[in-house]
C-alpha cells in the first residue's frame, strides 16, 4: 500500500478506535460516578445529622431538611464557609428542631478545605467538632471569647474562624427550622 | 468561579505558584534552571504558548466537546491541540520573527510535555473559569514560572561554584534550595485571604 | 548469535527498579512523585494509576509497532496514551472517588508523565511484546516503591501514622513535623533521598 495513505489511513483508524473505545468507558462509567456524587453528600449530611433518614435540599449546596422515615422534618444541615488562617474551612452543621447542634463536619482538603494544610486538618480533629454537640447558637464561642469551646492549640484563628462561623451560620438560617 | 481579576492574577502569581505550591512543571524547572540564560528563554516559550493553548483549549472544550457531549475526549484533545500549536508556533516563528525563533527554538519542542501548559489547560476546565479569567489565569501563572526558574537559575549558578559535599552535588541542592525557595513562598499563604 | 550473550529478559524487568529507577536515577516523573506523596496511600495510588497506563500503553505499542508509520509515531503514541489515561480517569472516579480528588489534577496529567512516552519511544516501539511488558513493569515497579516510600516517610513524619495505621505515641501525634506535609518538605525529602543514592553510588565506584 502507498505510505502516505497508509500514514493517514492509520492515524484515522487509531484515532476512531480510541474515540470508540473510550465513549464505551464513558457510557459505563458515567451513572455510578453521578451516583457517587449523590452518595458522597448524604453520607456527609447524616453524619451532623444522624436521625434523619433523607435530605431534601432547600437551597441548593447551602441548606437541606432532614427528614425521618415518616416525611417529617427533624432538623436541616446547612453549609458555611467561614475564612480561616490562608483560606475558606467549608463545614456542615446539623441543627434538631430544639436548635441545637447535632454535629458539625469539615470538609477533607480535597472536599473544599483551602485552609491551610496543618491547621485545617488539625480543625477536623474530633475533640475539637464533638465541642459543639448539643449547644445552641448563644454558647457557641470560644472560651477566650467568653464562650464555651476549647480553641486547638496553635490554630486559634482556625478555631475562632470554624466558631463563628458556625454561630452566624445558625442565627441566619434558624428561621428555616419552623415546621 | 467567582474571583476578581487582580486576586485570581495574585493567586496563579504568588500565592498558589505553579512550581513551588501546585508542583505542576518539575521536568524544565531542574532540567533547564541550571543558566540563567536558559531559564529566561524558557519562561518565554512557556508564557507564550501557555497562554495561546489556554484561549484555544477553553473554546474546543466550551464551544465543541462539551455541546456534543465529547467530554471524554478532552484528555486527548488537549494534548494534540498543544502538540500541533507547539508545532505550528516553532514554524511560524522560523519563517516570519527569525530573532525571536533563535531565543526560544529550541525550547518549543520541550514544551508539548511540559505539564505545566496541559496542568493550566486542565485548571481553566476544573475552575469553570470564564474566557477572561482563563487569559488572566494563564498570564499569572506563565509569570509565576517565570519568576520562580529564573530565580532558581541565579540560585543554582551560585550553587555550581559553592563547595558542597560530593554526595549532594548537582540535583540533591538544587532540591534543598527548591524547598527553602518553597518555604520563602509559603509566606504568601492567605495574603489578602485569596484562596484558590 | 550465542544465547549467552544476550542480556537475560528478566534484566529489562530488574534495570526499571534499582539501576534505572525512573525518579532517583533518571530524575523523570517529579511532579506526581513530589504532589501526591502527602500519605503513603495516596502514593500508592498514583504509583498503580501511573502504572497502570505505562503497562497498557508499552503494551499497544509494542503489540501494532511493525505497521506504525514513523513519522507519525509520536501522535499515535500520545492518543494510545491518552486513551489509557482517560480510562484511568473515569473508572477512578467511579470506583475510588475519594482517592480521585485527593489526586486531582493529576490523574489526566499522567499523560504527559516522562516515563511513559519516553518508553514508548525508546523501548515499546523496538522490542516485543514480553520485553516491553517486562521493561514497563520494572519501571512501573520502581515508580510506585519511591513515590510510596516517600509517602510512608511524609505520611510518619506529618500525621504520625502509616497507611493510616497509628505508629507513634499520642504525644508525637498532638504536634507532629507539619513541616513535611508541605511542599517544602517534599522537595527537601527527595534531595535526602537523592544525596543517599548518590553516596551508594560513589561507594560502588570506588
Amino acid at each position: 500500500m502507498n505510505s502516505k495513505v497508509w500514514m493517514v489511513a492509520s492515524l484515522v483508524i487509531i484515532c476512531l478506535l480510541s474515540a470508540f473505545a473510550l465513549s464505551k468507558v464513558y457510557l459505563v462509567t458515567q451513572p455510578r460516578i453521578e451516583k457517587q456524587k449523590r452518595e458522597a453528600v448524604n453520607i456527609a449530611l447524616s453524619q451532623v445529622l444522624p436521625q434523619a433518614d433523607s435530605f431534601k435540599p432547600v437551597i441548593p449546596d447551602t441548606l437541606w431538611y432532614g427528614l425521618d422515615k415518616n416525611g417529617n422534618k427533624v432538623g436541616i444541615v446547612i453549609k458555611v464557609t467561614p475564612r480561616g488562617y490562608g483560606g475558606t474551612v467549608e463545614t456542615l452543621v446539623g441543627l434538631n428542631m430544639e436548635k441545637k447542634v447535632t454535629g458539625i463536619r469539615i470538609a477533607s482538603p480535597a472536599e473544599g478545605l483551602h485552609e491551610t494544610p496543618g491547621l485545617g486538618l488539625k480543625s477536623r480533629n474530633p475533640d475539637f467538632r464533638n465541642q459543639f454537640k448539643g449547644k445552641t447558637a448563644t454558647e457557641i464561642r470560644l472560651k477566650r471569647d467568653g464562650g464555651t469551646i476549647d480553641a486547638i492549640s496553635a490554630a486559634t484563628i482556625t478555631s475562632r474562624a470554624v466558631t463563628e462561623g458556625v454561630r452566624k451560620g445558625i442565627e441566619k438560617y434558624s428561621k428555616y427550622l419552623k415546621p | 468561579m467567582h474571583i476578581s481579576p487582580a486576586k485570581l492574577f495574585l493567586a496563579a502569581f504568588l500565592i498558589n505558584n505553579i512550581l513551588l505550591m501546585r508542583f505542576i512543571g518539575l521536568c524544565p524547572f531542574f532540567g533547564v534552571s541550571t543558566s540563567v540564560s536558559t531559564a529566561t528563554g524558557m519562561s518565554v516559550a512557556v508564557m507564550f504558548v501557555m497562554l495561546l493553548s489556554s484561549l484555544v483549549t477553553w473554546v474546543l472544550f466550551h464551544g465543541i466537546l462539551l455541546p456534543l457531549g465529547l467530554v471524554f475526549l478532552r484528555t486527548a484533545v488537549f494534548i494534540l491541540v498543544i502538540a500541533s500549536l507547539v508545532q505550528f508556533v516553532e514554524m511560524a516563528l522560523k519563517k516570519y520573527i527569525h530573532s525571536l525563533y533563535s531565543a526560544m527554538g529550541i525550547y518549543l519542542p520541550l514544551i508539548t510535555t511540559n505539564c505545566a501548559i496541559l496542568g493550566v489547560t486542565f485548571l481553566n476546565i476544573d475552575y469553570k473559569f470564564n474566557p477572561l479569567q482563563a487569559t488572566i489565569f494563564a498570564v499569572g501563572t506563565g509569570l509565576g514560572f517565570a519568576l520562580v526558574i529564573i530565580l532558581f537559575a541565579t540560585i543554582r549558578e551560585r550553587l555550581a561554584d559553592a563547595p558542597i559535599s560530593k554526595s549532594f552535588k548537582g540535583y540533591p541542592i538544587a532540591f534543598v534550595a527548591a524547598s527553602l525557595l518553597s518555604l520563602a513562598f509559603m509566606g504568601f499563604t492567605g495574603l489578602f485571604g485569596i484562596s484558590l | 548469535m550465542i544465547p549467552e550473550n544476550r542480556p537475560s529478559r528478566l534484566k529489562y524487568f530488574t534495570s526499571g527498579i534499582i539501576l534505572e529507577n525512573p525518579i532517583l536515577i533518571l530524575m523523570i516523573g517529579l511532579c506526581p512523585t513530589l504532589a501526591t506523596s502527602v500519605t503513603a496511600q495516596d502514593g500508592l495510588g498514583m504509583g498503580i494509576a501511573a502504572s497502570f497506563v505505562l503497562i497498557c500503553s508499552n503494551f499497544v505499542i509494542s503489540l501494532i509497532r511493525k505497521i506504525i508509520p514513523s513519522s507519525i509515531r509520536i501522535p499515535i503514541f500520545i492518543i494510545i496514551i491518552s486513551s489509557f489515561v482517560t480510562i484511568i480517569d473515569y473508572v477512578l472516579q467511579a470506583f475510588e472517588p475519594g482517592l480521585y480528588q485527593v489526586l486531582g489534577v493529576f490523574v489526566p496529567l499522567i499523560v504527559v508523565n516522562c516515563i511513559i512516552l519516553g518508553r514508548a519511544e525508546a523501548f515499546a516501539y523496538h522490542h516485543g511484546i514480553i520485553d516491553s511488558i517486562l521493561d514497563a513493569l520494572g519501571k512501573a515497579v520502581g515508580f510506585t516503591l519511591v513515590i510510596v516510600l516517600m509517602g510512608i516517610i511524609r505520611e510518619f513524619f506529618s500525621a504520625g501514622t502509616i497507611f493510616g495505621a497509628i505508629v507513634t505515641p499520642a504525644g508525637f501525634r498532638q504536634s507532629p513535623v507539619l513541616f513535611m506535609i508541605f511542599p517544602p518538605g517534599a522537595f527537601l525529602l527527595i534531595g535526602i533521598l537523592k544525596s543517599i543514592v548518590n553516596r551508594l553510588n560513589e561507594n560502588k565506584g570506588k
